[in-house]
């Protein structure tokens, strides 16, 4: 949502000309570029626990990060008031980075190279219900409702846990060449853990959505896409067991396995990691690095999605990003500091937590286009013996070596081109650029997962993920 | 550190919170600050100045219950947030089992914050010249001996952090801790262009004791250790665990002694209390009160005076970590809101260290580090992707790579073979290294 200008000036008690005298003073040191991130951020929860909703919070977070570039190096430094004073010493400590002889505008001018300005008719989270004068007792049914479906549908159901959780933020963004931004952020998101008892047999499920929406998010239909959901495939939890482990063909699902793409491929494609030498990806562009028809994006673009954005934190209009396309690595995710090393356009991914953290190169929505091989049914043909995967959890990747592992949440055991045992418990091990060139096949069923994807590097930020449902060659598989 | 003019306005937001409404009340007041310095291969690379201030509310309104922060602390702007909180929780279902706890539990004694000797009286003097030299000292970048080096990334940080709370009942706590830190992540490149990474890091809440100059020495010699790693064979073999890691094995115990989770049928160790789940190898302490060691505190987020205690005795489960809520809701009485600072006790003997319990398991694999992989609380079943060496005779022969370990916490725990006596006094866990026999490894 996007009003106008002197809403969010009064939201922080600041000028036009204030603005620009700070930046001026975060300066004062050297440097070739400053800005300002000012945020009014206000979150509530709501928990329904042993059938009532008897937990409720809410969070008011309040500030302004500055901060100051010379050449590749940051100073940067907040305050939790905006009157002059707080801020003129947040700007003095960010100007502690420039030694007072260097003054290099240039080095971030350069990047300075990037389409569009406030445009309402862009905005791609319009906020219809505000969640800061919604009052919290309307959504009280809702998670009973959830409740009550879950176990009427699943007599095995032992304990509902539902979060509801929202925020709404004010967001002013200010910089040295004198660029204004400000928006309306809002989020809603919901988790649901389910537990099952069954002949002394505990498991358990989660689920979960999350959209940039006011509280519009709240429908009957919602709360029985989430319960349908909750209740899927109990049987097979309680049937799952641990196959024999090694190396063998795996079909990931379409949606939630893009997590996987986000972790073993996304963030080596970060391009601070680049910057540093630390990528496996490194040098590598233009190069092909998966087969031809294979097209990964990261996409700020996706009208209410998680990770949708109008500008990144830095002030860069949210774009769609192609990394790889048709199988050759075409661009890496930037924030103006990468851009400028590289000397190409920032692609609006200068993302941070809050105003407490200075932006870096961060993912919005990362996923696979759809392919031409075919739908699910083929790929699990062609695989013939190995393992399907329906959902991924718990992924972890080292940047530099590439090595991942990813916990499988649910998934069967594949057997002459069919899906046979339910399977539990298992990790798939890779390495992501190997991993990439293994895709032997890609459906066109491309699914954008509408999780609580958070992703946790350094500052924990919201994306989301998605990907057809895809064929990979010699994975090793951790079982028993 | 937190001046009268603050400690007032947690006053004030208690008093507010009473006439808004609220029976009962609790407010903690925060103040952190907190400076880093970041260097890239030798160089200056980020300098950060944080200073946070909020006030946590806890409300009892009505048989109800909310919890509420805020970081505007203007004795203008928080009746308006006081009474948004109090009407929230107006609309919550009653819970009969919220309650503030019993003047008893709660610590009287850490009144200056002080009490526990955790703060620098060099910290106000660190001026931010100090900072970088010594973030730029303690790199390894340019010099001699380190010719794979490809990237050396690190951060320098200090920070004096202090909490009170107070509720209407008249509890005050305070504590007040300086803290240090350093961490260094190195990644080193092979002869074929492979590259391979790192970490070390050091904190203490005094600069003097803080091991700064060595990590990333010992960042480099582990990255350059694990090159050329093979892929092993799936096997069933003893595993040793280094320290630095080893609370992979010990956190999911903790997290399934949780009351939350004993009530709410998610933890594998429910009904196991006064039993033997575990190796009697098996004991962990609490030893929350240590004057001078990081991660201590004498309360809890409630207040409640923390003490030293036994959590597992000989594989007995000694205790369930219960709130004065959850303690309610299961109709038992309340222990502690979780372990403080766990210490798992040397076992056959104290004073073993990883060499010694390598040569005791002759050969098998070393674990150094985790990648990705779950933990099961409601069943104790793990799986997780592993780096580390293969160990013959006691020796490390090489390292491996893409390897995943897997099986149940309960049958592992009763497989234990030693724990050493070489927990690092920095990590908020002190878990040793750990040996177990009989461990499923796939690759």
């Amino acid at each position: 949502m996007i009003l106008n200008k002197e809403y969010y000036l009064n939201r922080f008690s600041v000028t036009e000309n204030t603005l620009e005298e700070l930046c001026a003073e975060a300066l004062k040191n050297g440097g070739g570029y400053s800005d300002l991130f000012f945020e009014d951020s206000f979150s509530t929860e709501l928990m329904l626990r042993d059938s009532q909703v008897g937990s409720g919070a809410c969070q008011q977070d309040y500030g302004c990060g500055i901060r100051v570039l010379s050449g590749e190096k940051t100073g940067y430094a907040y305050a939790e008031t905006t009157d002059m004073p707080s801020l003129r010493a947040a700007a003095a400590a960010a100007s502690q980075i420039a030694d007072g002889t260097e003054s290099n505008p240039a080095a971030v001018s350069a990047s300075n190279r990037y389409f569009g300005k406030p445009n309402p008719g862009a905005d791609r989270y319009p906020m219809q219900g505000d969640w800061r004068v919604a009052r919290s007792s309307l959504f009280v049914p809702f998670l009973e409702g959830i409740e009550k479906r879950i176990r009427a549908a699943e007599p095995r159901t032992v304990k509902v846990i539902a979060v509801l959780s929202s925020s709404v933020s004010d967001i002013l963004m200010y910089n040295s060449y004198g660029e204004l931004k400000y928006e309306t952020r809002p989020l809603a998101s919901i988790n649901l853990t389910v537990i099952f008892s069954q002949d002394g047999h505990t498991e358990q499920n989660h689920v979960s959505r999350s959209y940039r929406m006011g509280t519009e998010f709240i429908t009957e239909s919602l709360a029985a896409e989430l319960a349908a959901e909750a209740v899927k495939g109990v049987d097979e939890m309680f049937a799952a067991q641990r196959p024999k482990g090694g190396k063998m063909n795996v079909v990931m699902g379409a949606g939630a396995s893009g997590i996987l793409l986000h972790e073993a491929m996304g963030h080596a494609f970060e391009a601070d990691h680049i910057r540093k030498g630390q990528s496996i990806f490194s040098g590598k562009i233009g190069k092909r690095v998966c087969k031809k028809g294979i097209t990964i994006v990261d996409d700020g673009t996706i009208h209410a999605n998680r990770g949708a954005v109008n500008y990144d934190d830095e002030g860069v209009p949210g774009q769609k990003t192609a990394m790889v396309e048709d199988g050759i690595l075409t661009s890496y995710l930037h924030d103006r500091i990468s851009a400028s090393f590289f000397g190409v356009a920032p692609t609006g991914n200068g993302r941070r937590e809050s105003f407490r953290y200075n932006p870096i190169p961060r993912m919005r929505a990362t996923y696979m286009e759809s392919g031409a091989d075919g739908s699910l049914q083929d790929l699990i043909a062609e695989a013939g013996n190995g393992i399907y995967v329906d959902q991924f959890a718990n992924g972890e990747v080292k940047i530099g070596e590439g090595d991942f592992t990813f916990y499988v949440k649910s998934g069967f055991l594949i057997e002459n081109g069919r899906l046979t045992m339910p399977v539990k418990d298992i990790n798939i091990v890779g390495n992501g650029p190997r991993a990439l060139a293994d895709i032997k096949a890609v459906a066109s069923d491309l699914r954008i997962d509408d999780g609580t994807w958070t992703c946790g590097k350094e500052q924990n930020v919201v994306v989301s993920c998605g990907i057809p449902s895809v064929l990979v060659s010699k994975l090793t598989v951790g079982g028993d | 550190m937190i001046d009268v003019r603050e400690k007032e306005i947690a006053e004030f937001a208690l008093r507010g919170a009473l006439e808004a409404g609220a029976q009962k009340a609790r407010v903690t007041l925060i103040k952190n600050r907190m400076d880093l310095v970041s260097t890239l291969n030798g160089q200056l690379d980020k300098c950060t100045s944080c200073m946070d201030r909020c006030i946590e509310l806890t409300l009892f309104v009505d048989g109800r219950y909310g919890k509420f922060s805020t970081n505007k602390l203007s004795r203008e702007s928080l009746p308006d947030f006081i009474a948004r909180a109090v009407e929230t929780a107006r609309m919550l279902a009653p819970d009969s089992f919220r309650d503030l706890p019993p003047q008893e539990r709660v610590q009287k004694n850490a009144v200056t914050g002080t009490e526990l000797a955790l703060v620098d009286s060099r910290y106000s003097e660190l001026h931010p010249e100090d900072r970088k030299k010594t973030a730029l000292e303690a790199c390894i970048s340019g010099k001699p001996g380190h010719e794979l080096l490809v990237t050396e990334e690190a951060e320098f940080s200090d920070g004096i952090y202090d909490t009170i709370i107070m509720d209407s009942q008249g509890t005050f706590c305070r504590h007040t801790e300086t803290s240090f830190e350093y961490f260094v992540e190195v990644t080193v490149k092979d002869a074929d262009g492979n590259l391979f990474s790192a970490y070390r890091w050091d904190e203490s809440p005094f600069l003097e004791k803080l091991d700064w100059r060595s990590c990333a020495e010992k960042a480099y010699l582990k990255a350059v250790s694990s090159i050329n790693p093979a892929r092993l064979r799936g096997r069933k073999c003893n595993m040793v665990v280094d320290s630095e890691v080893a609370s992979k094995f010990v956190s999911p115990i903790l997290r399934a002694l949780n009351g939350t989770s004993i009530q709410q049928h998610s933890s594998f160790l429910e009904g196991k209390l006064g039993q033997k789940a575990f190796s009697e190898g098996l004991s962990i302490i609490d030893e929350p009160c240590v004057p001078g060691k990081s991660n201590t505190c004498m309360f809890d987020d409630e207040g409640v005076a923390t003490k030293a205690h036994s959590i597992i005795e000989n594989g007995v489960v000694r205790e369930y970590f219960l709130t004065t809520y959850s303690a309610a809701k299961l109709g038992m009485q309340p222990t502690c809101q979780g372990a403080v600072r766990p210490r798992v006790k040397g076992w056959p003997e104290p004073g073993l260290g990883r060499d010694d319990i390598l040569r005791i398991c002759g050969d098998g694999i070393l674990v150094t580090d985790f990648n990705g992989g779950n933990s099961n609380t409601a069943t104790g079943d793990f799986s997780f992707g592993i780096e580390g060496f293969e160990f013959r005779k006691g020796q490390i022969v090489r390292p491996v790579r893409e390897m995943v370990v897997t099986g149940n916490l309960l049958s592992l725990w009763n497989n234990l073979t030693a724990c050493g006596s070489d927990a690092r006094e920095c990590m908020s866990k002190l878990i040793p290294t750990l040996a177990f026999s009989n461990v499923d490894f796939s690759g």
